[in-house]
């Protein structure tokens, strides 16, 4: 007993000591963002660095060690891997956090920069990577195989800095599982890469209701090497969570989460109407819910900070208007930013508990609209606006449809524009067409599409791979449209929801940075997802394949039959020729054996 | 009925008049064409229009074409089409133009009379037939036909070349037959089954002034000839694309069915319903089926082998792998030269209903399933049974017909009596 | 193969079959129509099931209701105060309303032009995107600001506008929720479906702002009735007679009656007793329905784009007030969002007899198929019996060819003249477009006097047209045959195509196009020539139209406006069907009838 007592307090001292020895390696911050329509964006972010020398040592500090080890085992230099769920409302909410570049489309997205001399040997350890990964993820990456495999030439450039010399046998695979369903055993396997492992800090936060409930989420995972100037290489892995929580649907308490009409004296209702009177109620409750406090949100408190995150980085972050109040557990101190916009929370070390409650501003009484400016940080427009859908109907030909709006009054933008779509979906690239909104087609000097890179599909080997760099002018809207056709596939390659449908992944849009410098080195000034869609095939009646293997050979066998009677046989009228009968067959018979027997008959005597 | 003898006038009027409504189709329907360039009964994976735009289009990119599952076609189509000029004009103008060439190759196999009287049998009927004219005629205006014209599907090249392969060899040119057929065999594979055939009908029709050559010579040298056009068309094919790639792309799909689009044929469900293991073999044994009728008509036929080549059109356009209505179309259009055997046939009328009925049933059908979902795919492979099983009884009258028709040569009294087999 | 048919080949030998082929199609058309009127029985007709196990329709507890009163009833104030107001101010209220809940909202601009009348108008439509969902499929929630009877639907609406404010308080929706107002119920709903599928033509109907995943399914709410009502009626026949998935109207039925407790009526049957003549009238008058192929309400312009959809109207006079209807949605709505796939399980070609009763396309297909039958039955009979000399009854080896005209084997020769036969009936068919084309391009007001006139004519023509092929081309009892044969031929084979696709209509135009059948030449009896013609022209398609008209006290005109329009808007294709199948035949055989061939002359004339 004495013995476990101690070794608690040595692992205790340990605990504590660690974090002064490189609390630059670790930090951890959550960013709250309230969103118009009463909706609040929670972005968690971990980061935590190795440097090179330690992780080529196989000395992992609070860097994974099951995932480091996938890593060297399969050569990886770089990894980026996505699950996201959800879709993002780019005209109520505005730009996406982190710039669109933490997150993916629907599903399970992975890329990564494998080191290996040959194709095949990349390859060879891509297999090996998202075995490895759907192992440690609960996720069925392994079903990228080489039909969901690509290799973008345009749309991807490693974020790290990797020295020059090894980029030349440095190969690039991109794998997208648009039909995986994130859910929680996704979670907790992510938490358990924490070096808290979700027992302190911010992490705590995170519960699977809350967090797979939301409208949209995505979890991310990056691991890239960095060279600070001066400074050793590190190898830095960053965890990120975005989610955007309905402030209203979390509200509700996990008993009772059905959402029963209220009852009618907490109807908020729009008084000024003429016929308002106790049994009519014109509804008035729209974007109001921006009251809210942590525990409320995420259905617990914080539960301190981790002990191994770095102090200088405040831990919290809203981003309200300063004029709104907010209210939090002592120990914590705020500071307000200069951008009026945004403050952060020092929370101290033994603080047990953190909670933040924003209370209903005080001037709610006015309409809906005043009260929404004031409540939230109003968004900042995304640089483009993508939607894509299918035209046509029926399982035979179809169209996709992407519709692009650059909203800025005064800049061009260009992008590149990717879709990986399964073989199947046999695209006619001839019938590929861009034109602006209003105009007949893009104009000769300055083509809407600046550059195709195109693989088609082989049946049941590889499927397509399609990269368009576009350039669309200041505020104006472009239909980028395509043609292809539903190939019909043989009865077992249909899964056993055949009539749903078919996943396609969602199209990659990465806009070029124009003038890459060191404020903003990315060579991509923002990414964006458009939805994924549903592709329905043509299907087969799969309850017979008996009998139609039976009725074709029928048809066959008719139909060689006929011929071969025709040809084999001999004509005679009808009346001639020996009658088929019986005693005919017999007196044949008889005929031809009995000669036989003679001619023995003859020998033998 | 003046049989031969047909002015120059009428043909050309013929051509103008079928020109003029094949152009008027596609200029005032501006939509028809597309339409039933989509159509499964007109275009198949191997023939499609649209594919081999997209394959140019790749072309022109310096995309490899057969690098995809998309364009299965000949190699040579790419420059001819890279070559036409880009307005659709020219596209339906060539189009037509093949549509000629093919009935005028056409009428030229009437008008020898082959048909009728070949060079080892005289058909004691052969007075009662059609004049080239009638026979270009019901070619040209056939539905079927002009569907397929309009449709611009590429098979109407391999027509055009077996018709030419045909009517060289009645006029005696073997040479020029052989390439054509290695023309037609180069662009749809399945024309070098004709060449069994062929070759007889080369060497009965060998022009009198020529030296008769003894059969296993002009055989041989004929045998050579295609074998080395194609080794020269395969030599350019390989020039122009860079690889071998393409034979695997057009030859092997053909061979492997591994695209399964819905055709008229009765190899697509076949082959979607079919347990992978057993694939491999029914695949032999489809294609055995296919070839085992060439030996056994041209030896049971010896006597008229332009009827052996007509029988095999027949069956082709019933059991290929990507069978469509432009192979029907060419059937019909060899069967009018029997008219002389028409009346000793016994199913016309039964055989012209299931074909009508199924050209309306099969379109209706494919709706059904396709399109308002409210049928399956049970419905459209139903009607391609009818269709095949109308066809074959189709050809298996026919070969009844001319048989019975060379059966009273040594039979005359037995004229009009009713006969069996035993 | 040949051999199979070797055993029919023996028999068209025997004489005796000759005689046989009349009475055989007289008995495939009593059989037809028989077996139709045996369908309603308990023995021929099943107990509807629901099929699709994912639906679990009223497996769910709905919750509209309680304080969601209060709010419809303020959306109903306001539908009211927009009353008598213009499209386009009601659709500013109306989208201020749902972009106040938070839902993406789009309008669409559409312009019909038909029988010089312009149907023009602005659909409304808003998105609720399914939280945690991504675009891939989407269902519909349909109110048209005026219903088919062009009654306001106001309590449609308010309610729609109060299921979405309630729908968005979920978070289990799996597909969007799309909620469409649309100006009327026919041109509205087709202009906005045909537009979400491409399908439309952008110089009359605009394309669509913003767009969600595959529909799934609709229902239209048509809910006119003011105060509390008793059951619903489900309104489910598509253009061109296609019908939605069975297992949608079970859905809605197990759902009202079992789990609501309230009535469901079909086919305007307000009270149905499960008993043989009600099902009877209700399965004639879906046939009736499905043959019209008319629009029924804004659902029916889903169902051709494999969308299944449903009208629900509530009628009688009850205790169910707008929450219960409400719950009804609602309840349907869970089911549909239940859905793994798209609805394909269970049946699409059915006749409903009862809410709970109905008859598969395998059992009642056979009805129409005989009365098709008996055509194609009599043309091969003519067809055999024109290859034979008249007045020779020994049994003569026949053959024929497609195209040239054919000889036996044997003197005397008889051979068919194919080339007149075809012609008229090529003509025939050719001149059908005439009709087909003016009633759909004479503007309004000119439908009715070119009716009257073409009505004349009609009656005019088989007579002009059997003078000059009597006085030009003096055809013999053959080539009548012959031509009664091939438009016997063509007519069968169109209703058989034409039963698959619309079974009611291949039956109505069989039975009504069965005299035909037994239409001969009567060089003898004037009194029976005349006899046939009266009886011919009685069943003539525009006697037949201007009965039906007087029958349903609406004028000629309407009938035709009603046509025209249907054609140039959803595509009903029941004119072409009248005018380029029924009328060529009924032309043919009346010029038959009519026809004077010379007793005994055998044809001579080679092609």
């Amino acid at each position: 007993m004495r013995q476990l007592l101690s070794l608690l307090l040595l692992s205790l001292v340990a605990l504590f000591f660690a974090p002064r020895a490189s609390a630059a390696d670790y930090h951890e911050q959550l960013v709250l963002r309230p969103l118009p329509l009463s909706a609040l964006l929670a972005s968690f972010n971990f980061r935590s660095n190795t440097t090179l020398s330690a992780f080529e040592a196989h000395n992992f500090r609070f860097f994974p060690r099951s995932l480091g080890q996938i890593l060297q085992h399969a050569g990886t230099r770089e990894l980026h891997l996505r699950f996201s769920l959800g879709r993002w409302d780019a005209e109520s909410w505005g730009a996406r956090p982190w710039d669109g570049a933490r997150e993916g489309g629907t599903g399970v997205e992975l890329w990564a920069w494998l080191e290996a001399d040959t194709d095949e040997e990349a390859d060879r350890k891509w297999r090996t990577l998202t075995n490895a990964l759907s192992g440690l993820f609960c996720a069925s990456l392994n079903f990228i195989d080489g039909t969901r495999t690509t290799r973008p030439v345009m749309s991807f450039q490693p974020e790290g800095n990797h020295p020059n010399s090894a980029m030349t046998n440095v190969h690039l695979l991109y794998g997208v599982l648009p039909h995986e369903v994130v859910c929680t055993e996704n979670l907790t396997p992510f938490l358990k890469l924490l070096p808290c492992k979700g027992k302190a800090g911010i992490a705590t936060l995170l519960d699977g209701h809350k967090l797979f409930d939301a409208s949209w989420q995505s979890m991310a995972i990056d691991v890239r090497p960095v060279c600070p100037p001066g400074g050793e290489c590190v190898l830095e892995m960053e965890q990120t969570i975005d989610m955007v929580l309905d402030i209203e649907r979390s509200k509700r308490p996990r008993g009772n989460p059905i959402p029963r009409p209220p009852p009618a004296h907490e109807l908020k209702c729009d008084t000024a109407k003429p016929y308002h009177s106790g049994d009519t109620c014109f509804p008035a409750d729209y974007n109001a819910n921006q009251d809210w406090s942590l525990s409320q949100i995420f259905g617990k408190t914080m539960k301190g900070t981790c002990p191994l995150t770095d102090p200088n980085v405040p831990p919290v972050c809203l981003q309200v208007p300063n004029s709104r109040g907010v209210y939090i557990t002592e120990g914590a101190t705020e500071k307000k930013n200069l951008d009026l916009v945004s403050r952060c929370y020092e929370i101290a070390p033994d603080t047990p508990e953190f909670e933040m409650v924003l209370p209903r501003p005080e001037s709610s009484e006015e309409s809906g609209q005043a009260v929404a400016v004031q409540e939230v940080v109003k968004p900042e427009t995304p640089l483009l606006y993508a939607e894509r859908s299918f035209t046509g109907h029926g399982q035979e030909h179809g169209g996709v449809q992407t519709i692009l709006r650059n909203p800025s009054p005064d800049t061009k933008v260009e992008f590149i524009y990717m879709e990986t779509l399964p073989w199947f979906m046999r695209i006619y690239l001839h019938t590929i067409e861009a034109r602006i909104e209003g105009q007949a087609g893009s104009s000769k000097q300055d083509p809407l599409i600046q550059e195709v890179y195109y693989r088609p599909a082989v049946d049941r080997a590889r499927g397509t791979q399609l990269e368009v760099r576009m350039r669309i002018p200041p505020a104006s809207t472009v239909f980028l449209t395509y043609d292809f056709e539903k190939s019909i596939l043989r009865y077992t390659e249909y899964p056993p929801d055949a009539n749903r449908g078919f996943d396609v992944a969602a199209a990659v849009i990465t806009i070029l940075n124009p003038n890459p410098n060191a404020t903003s080195p990315r060579f991509a000034a923002y990414n964006l997802r458009t939805t994924s869609l549903l592709c329905s095939l043509p299907t087969p009646d799969f309850s017979m394949p008996y009998n139609v293997i039976i009725f074709t050979s029928t048809a066959i066998a008719l139909a060689f039959g006929g011929m071969f009677n025709i040809i084999v046989r001999r004509f005679v009228a009808a009346d001639e020729g020996p009658e088929m009968t019986l005693t005919a067959i017999k007196e044949r018979l008889r005929k031809r054996f009995g000669g036989l027997l003679q001619k023995y008959r003859g020998k033998g005597g | 009925m003046d049989g031969g003898k047909v002015t120059l006038g009428r043909t050309a009027g013929l051509y103008l008049g079928a020109a003029v409504l094949r152009l008027a189709l596609f200029t005032l329907f501006p939509g028809l064409a597309d339409l039933l360039t989509g159509r499964v009964e007109i275009s198949t994976p191997v023939t499609s229009f649209k594919r081999l735009q997209e394959g140019l289009f790749l072309y022109d990119h310096n995309v490899s074409p057969y690098d995809g599952g998309v364009y299965h076609q000949a190699p040579l189509f790419l420059p001819l089409f890279s070559l036409l000029p880009s307005l659709p004009i020219f596209t339906y103008l060539l189009y037509i133009a093949v549509d000629i060439l093919s009935a005028g190759a056409l009428l030229k196999i009437a008008d020898s009379g082959e048909a009728g009287s070949s060079a080892l049998f005289t058909s004691p009927r052969r007075e009662k037939r059609w004049s080239g004219f009638v026979i270009a005629a019901v070619f040209l205006f056939n539905p079927f036909t002009i569907a397929t014209c309009i449709g611009r599907s590429t098979s109407v090249f391999t027509t055009c070349a077996i018709l030419h392969a045909i009517s060289r060899a009645v006029a005696g040119a073997p040479f020029s037959a052989m390439v054509a057929l290695s023309f037609a065999a180069y662009l749809s594979m399945y024309p070098l089954l004709l060449l069994p055939p062929l070759l007889l009908l080369c060497y009965d029709r060998q022009l009198p002034e020529r030296a008769i050559k003894p059969g296993m010579r002009s055989a041989a040298t004929n045998i050579l000839v295609v074998v080395g056009v194609l080794a020269a068309l395969f030599q350019m094919s390989y020039l122009m694309t860079g690889s071998w790639e393409f034979l695997p792309s057009t030859y092997g799909v053909q061979l492997t069915l591994s695209d399964l689009t819905p055709n008229i044929g009765l190899w697509w469900y076949f082959f979607i319903e079919m347990f992978d293991s057993f694939r491999s073999f029914f695949l032999a044994v489809f294609w055995l089926h296919l070839s085992c009728y060439v030996g056994g008509l041209t030896i049971r036929l010896r006597r008229q082998p332009l009827v052996v080549l007509t029988l095999l059109l027949g069956i082709f356009s019933i059991f290929k792998p990507y069978p469509s209505i432009s192979d029907a179309s060419l059937f019909l259009a060899m069967v009018p030269l029997y008219r002389h055997v028409f009346p000793l046939m016994r199913y016309t009328f039964v055989i012209a209903a299931v074909i009508m009925y199924t050209t309306f049933l099969g379109p209706a059908f494919y709706h059904l399933w396709i399109y308002a979902g409210s049928g399956n795919a049970n419905f459209f492979y139903a009607i391609t049974l009818v269709w095949g099983l109308g066809q074959s009884l189709l050809v298996c009258d026919l070969t009844f017909a001319v048989l019975r028709d060379e059966w009273e040569v040594e039979r005359p009294e037995m004229a009009g009596k009713d006969i069996r087999q035993i | 193969m040949p051999r199979l048919l070797s055993g029919a080949l023996r028999l068209r030998r025997d004489p005796r079959m000759l005689k046989l082929p009349p009475y055989l199609s007289l008995l495939c058309i009593l059989v037809g129509v028989v077996w139709l009127f045996l369908l309603p029985l308990d023995e021929y007709s099943r107990r509807t099931y629901i099929s699709e196990n994912a639906l679990l329709p009223g497996q769910v507890h709905t919750y509209f209701g309680g304080s969601d009163q209060n709010v419809f009833r303020a959306y109903k104030h306001e539908v009211n105060s927009l009353v008598g107001k213009s499209n386009v101010e009601i659709n500013d209220k109306l989208e201020s309303i749902v972009k106040g809940l938070g839902l993406k909202a789009g309008r669409q601009n559409f312009t019909y032009r038909s029988a010089g009348r312009v149907y023009s108008g602005e659909n409304l439509y808003a998105i609720l995107q399914a939280p945690r969902g991504d675009a891939t499929e989407a269902i519909v929630l349909v109110a048209a600001w005026e219903n088919a009877k062009e009654e306001l639907n106001r309590n449609g609406v308010a309610l729609v506008l109060t299921l979405a404010r309630y729908f968005k308080r979920w978070s289990l929706w799996s597909k969007d929720i799309i909620f469409l107002v649309t100006p009327d119920s026919i041109a509205g709903p087709q202009a906005w479906v045909d537009a979400y599928h491409d399908a439309h033509d952008s110089a009359r109907v605009d394309s669509l702002p913003l767009k969600s995943g595959a529909l799934q399914g609709a229902i239209a709410i048509d809910y006119a009735k003011e105060g509390r009502f008793e059951s619903v009626h489900i309104v489910y026949d598509g253009v061109n007679g296609q019908l939605p998935n069975l297992d949608l109207i079970n859905s809605v039925v197990s759902i009202a009656g079992g789990q609501m407790g309230m009535g469901v009526a079909i086919q305007e049957m307000w009270g149905h007793n499960d008993q043989y003549p009600d099902r009877l009238r209700t399965m004639l008058r879906g046939m009736l329905k499905q043959g019209l192929g008319l629009a029924s309400g804004p659902h029916s312009s889903f169902i051709p784009y494999h969308v299944d959809a449903v009208t629900l109207q509530p009628f009688g006079d009850g205790w169910q007030d707008e929450m219960a209807m409400g719950r009804v949605v609602e309840g349907t709505f869970r089911s549909l969002n239940n859905l793994l796939e798209h609805l394909h399980q269970s049946f699409f070609f059915y006749l409903l007899m009862q809410r709970e009763r109905f008859v598969s396309i395998g059992t009642y297909l056979p009805s129409a198929m005989l009365v098709a039958a008996n055509f194609t039955i009599m043309a091969i009979a003519l067809w055999v019996k024109s290859g034979q000399p008249e007045g020779e009854a020994e049994p003569v080896k026949m053959e024929a060819d497609g195209i040239g005209s054919g000889e036996t084997t044997r003197a005397p020769a008889v051979e068919r003249d194919l080339f007149l036969p075809l012609g008229v009936v090529t003509i025939c068919q050719f001149l059908a477009v005439i009709p087909f084309y003016l009633f759909n391009h004479a503007p309004d007001s000119m439908l009715t006097p070119a009716f009257t006139i073409f009505a004349v004519i009609n009656t005019a023509l088989p007579h002009s047209l059997s003078h000059l092929l009597t006085t030009y081309y003096t055809p013999s009892a053959q080539q009548y045959q012959l031509i009664k044969s091939f438009s016997l031929l063509l007519l069968g084979m169109f209703l058989s195509s034409l039963a698959t696709l619309n079974f009611s209509l291949a039956f109505l135009v069989g039975l009504l196009t069965s005299p035909l059948t037994f239409m001969r030449p009567w060089p003898q009896s004037p009194a029976m020539r005349t006899a046939c013609t009266v009886l011919l022209n009685a069943v003539s398609p525009t006697a037949v139209l201007v009965a039906a008209a007087f029958a349903w006290h609406l004028d000629i005109n309407t009938v035709l406006r009603e046509a025209a329009f249907a054609w140039d808007v959803c595509g009903m294709y029941t004119p072409v069907v009248v005018w380029c199948v029924w009328w060529p035949a009924w032309l043919a055989g009346s010029v038959t009838v009519l026809g004077r061939p010379e007793v005994g002359k055998t044809k001579q004339k080679t092609t």
